[in-house]
């Protein structure tokens, strides 16, 4: 572990995280700025003109009926599997590497839910009838087919997201605390309030243990039923090349895999900008390492099942799919994604490339294209080559869907950087648990006390 | 209005050891304030035990229910008959009523933490805010000036760096 390593201090830790929330420099307003700008310029107008003018400004339309939204919302929701999912296990099984890294592993799923909520709102071509999937009683008599995956959906994104907030909460309750009394004015009063008059008594300590390991229980089946639900989407329609009992293991080890490679990219920035060099270091890199490497061959188990299955069948749809995904229109984006996801995390075999920084980062942002790729490719090659070569077409994403796509990530961007201001982006009290207890380093006189 | 005796101790082990004297000498029991739990409060100070694995639980059942009586009785109210299939479908209501059984799991668990650990706090309790950085704090309560004594006495034996006097309101 970094702390163990280094000769840190419980109260270096408090000011190194208090420092990266109370003091601001340029450069994060400018990157706030951009982030923002972009958000609004490749996002939200975009979205805004095709309200205004109608889903046609999409390049959707028969028999490509779905295009990059919806392979966003998968891609953001498979996003978001790794931070909220992996810190739970990680902390049922006691895995002391997690600490320094879980609180912006598990900022990364809300936001990432976030994002991917809003693609299903972008997707729809009247957004202001989404209230009308949630089940409340109405004159119009309107009720939801409890039968559809897309209400499987709304119910399991909705409750992943309400548990992804309040576990990532409540684990913050003591560093809000601990922020709250190096804090004054309008910050002080905040994390008052967020911290509820946490004092660290033992009876508060035994208290949060047990209700986040429970909430830690809860979650880890809620994650894998929300992509397992994602993956219903697609395989429960009868389209060749979806229609696969594979389909929910698949998109679950695709998700874990994207989410820990985004959690890679994260740690990269986070240790470059907040300086945070000794809490997470290369240990952590070659832990994430070995999970990219393991999940890759799981992954490429699955892709090489699907193929052989696919062949097996001997289905004239189904090889025709097949044949069309390996050579067809969108052959070259399918040979990427294998490039990207299954041939180069094959370097994480060499302890020498996990613990690399650099390399690490850009093999994360390779797995993550490779991984959107594949999100694509489900959707765009199976609706494109249905049953009967009359209904064939091509789908390609109009400049509004490109222009949506890359506004997503500056949205996702925008909100990550509003939250390491707030939130403490490293847990003090669970990185000061792997170190020794504290020697003489006076502690500064605290500002304020609890409500 | 209720006086606290508080020790400010460097080390975990040593706070909790003189937690233990003095609760051996017959304080009330006494409470520790730290940066990180301590392990091993428990051996000295007697077991904890909360509710919340029953708000767990319940919550879990409670949504569970809810959700199989929401999907199945929505069937039931506006029958949409397909090919002779039943009416009341079992495995998509398997799926709302697990999806419900966790959310409502979850919200049960935090209204269970809530109430156990008494949050959010209404009025002023003693607190040590050093003991939020890196001091080990134990707290206890003392009637009068001749039972603080006695209880800066055990503090100060057990390796206290300071001890002082804080009243609680209510």
């Amino acid at each position: 572990m970094p702390a163990e390593s280094n000769d840190l201090q419980y109260a270096d830790i408090h000011r190194d995280v208090v420092r990266s929330i109370v003091e601001t420099g340029r450069t994060y307003y400018i990157t706030l700025a951009t982030a923002a700008g972009i958000t609004l310029v490749c996002f939200f107008f975009p979205w805004f003109y095709q309200l205004y003018y109608g889903i046609g400004a999409a390049g959707m339309n028969h028999p490509g009926v779905w295009g990059t939204y919806l392979a966003s919302f998968i891609f953001w929701i498979g996003l978001s599997h790794s931070g909220t999912l992996l810190s739970c296990v990680l902390h049922l099984t006691n895995s002391p590497w997690r600490k320094a890294i879980y609180r912006s592993a598990e900022a990364m799923t809300l936001f990432s839910l976030m994002v991917a909520a809003t693609m299903v709102m972008v997707h729809l071509g009247r957004p202001w009838f989404i209230h009308w999937t949630v089940p409340y009683p109405n004159q119009m008599e309107l009720w939801p087919n409890f039968r559809s995956p897309l209400l499987f959906d709304v119910m399991a994104v909705t409750t992943y997201l309400t548990g992804s907030s309040l576990f990532i909460y409540m684990g913050t309750i003591p560093d809000f605390a601990a922020v709250r009394d190096r804090t004054t004015g309008w910050r002080n009063h905040m994390y008052s309030l967020l911290s509820l008059g946490w004092r660290g008594t033992d009876k508060e300590w035994h208290r949060l243990h047990w209700a986040y390991t429970f909430l830690a229980v809860l979650i880890i089946p809620l994650a894998v039923s929300v992509h397992s639900i994602v993956s219903w989407d697609f395989a429960m329609s009868i389209v060749p090349a979806l229609h696969q009992t594979i389909f929910a293991p698949y998109f679950v080890v695709g998700a874990i895999y994207s989410g820990t490679a985004g959690i890679v990219t994260v740690m990269f920035v986070l240790r470059k900008s907040m300086n945070f060099g000794q809490y997470i270091n290369a240990s952590h890199f070659d832990n994430l390492g070995k999970l990219l490497l393991v999940l890759s061959l799981l992954w490429t188990y699955i892709n090489v099942v699907e193929l052989f299955t696919g062949w097996y069948s001997g289905t004239s749809t189904e090889y025709e799919a097949l044949k069309y995904k390996l050579f067809g229109y969108y052959a070259l984006m399918y040979w990427e994604m294998i490039l990207f996801c299954a041939v180069l995390p094959l370097l994480c075999i060499f302890k020498r490339f996990r613990t690399s920084f650099l390399p690490m980062l850009i093999l994360s942002i390779a797995i993550n294209i490779g991984m959107y790729t594949e999100r694509f490719l489900i959707i765009a090659t199976s609706l494109s080559r249905q049953y009967l070569p009359d209904a064939w077409g091509l789908y390609v994403p109009s400049l509004v869907e490109i222009s949506i796509l890359i506004g997503s990530l500056a949205l996702f961007v925008t909100m990550f950087l509003l939250f390491v201001k707030i939130f403490p982006s490293v847990s003090m009290y669970e990185v000061k648990e792997t170190m020794d207890t504290p020697k003489a380093e006076p502690a500064a006189p605290p500002q304020g006390s609890p409500a | 209005m209720t006086n606290f005796a508080i020790g400010l101790f460097r080390e975990p082990h040593a706070a909790l050891a003189a937690a233990g004297t003095l609760k051996r000498a017959g304080f009330a029991t006494p409470e520790l304030q730290s940066p990180v739990p301590i392990e091993g409060v428990e051996e000295v100070l007697g077991e904890k035990k909360s509710a919340i694995k029953h708000f767990t639980f319940f919550g879990g059942l409670i949504g569970g229910i809810s959700g199989f009586s929401l999907a199945a009785g929505t069937a039931v109210l506006w029958a949409h008959p397909v090919g002779g299939r039943p009416i009341i479908t079992i495995p998509p209501y398997l799926i709302i009523t697990y999806e419900l059984a966790i959310l409502f799991g979850i919200l049960f668990t935090l209204a269970g933490f809530f109430i156990s650990a008494r949050f959010p706090a209404i009025r002023e309790r003693v607190y040590v805010p050093e003991a939020a950085v890196d001091r080990f704090a134990v707290t206890v309560a003392c009637d009068d000036g001749e039972t603080f004594k006695r209880a800066e006495v055990i503090l100060r034996e057990s390796g206290a760096e300071q001890v002082r006097a804080q009243t609680e309101e209510g």
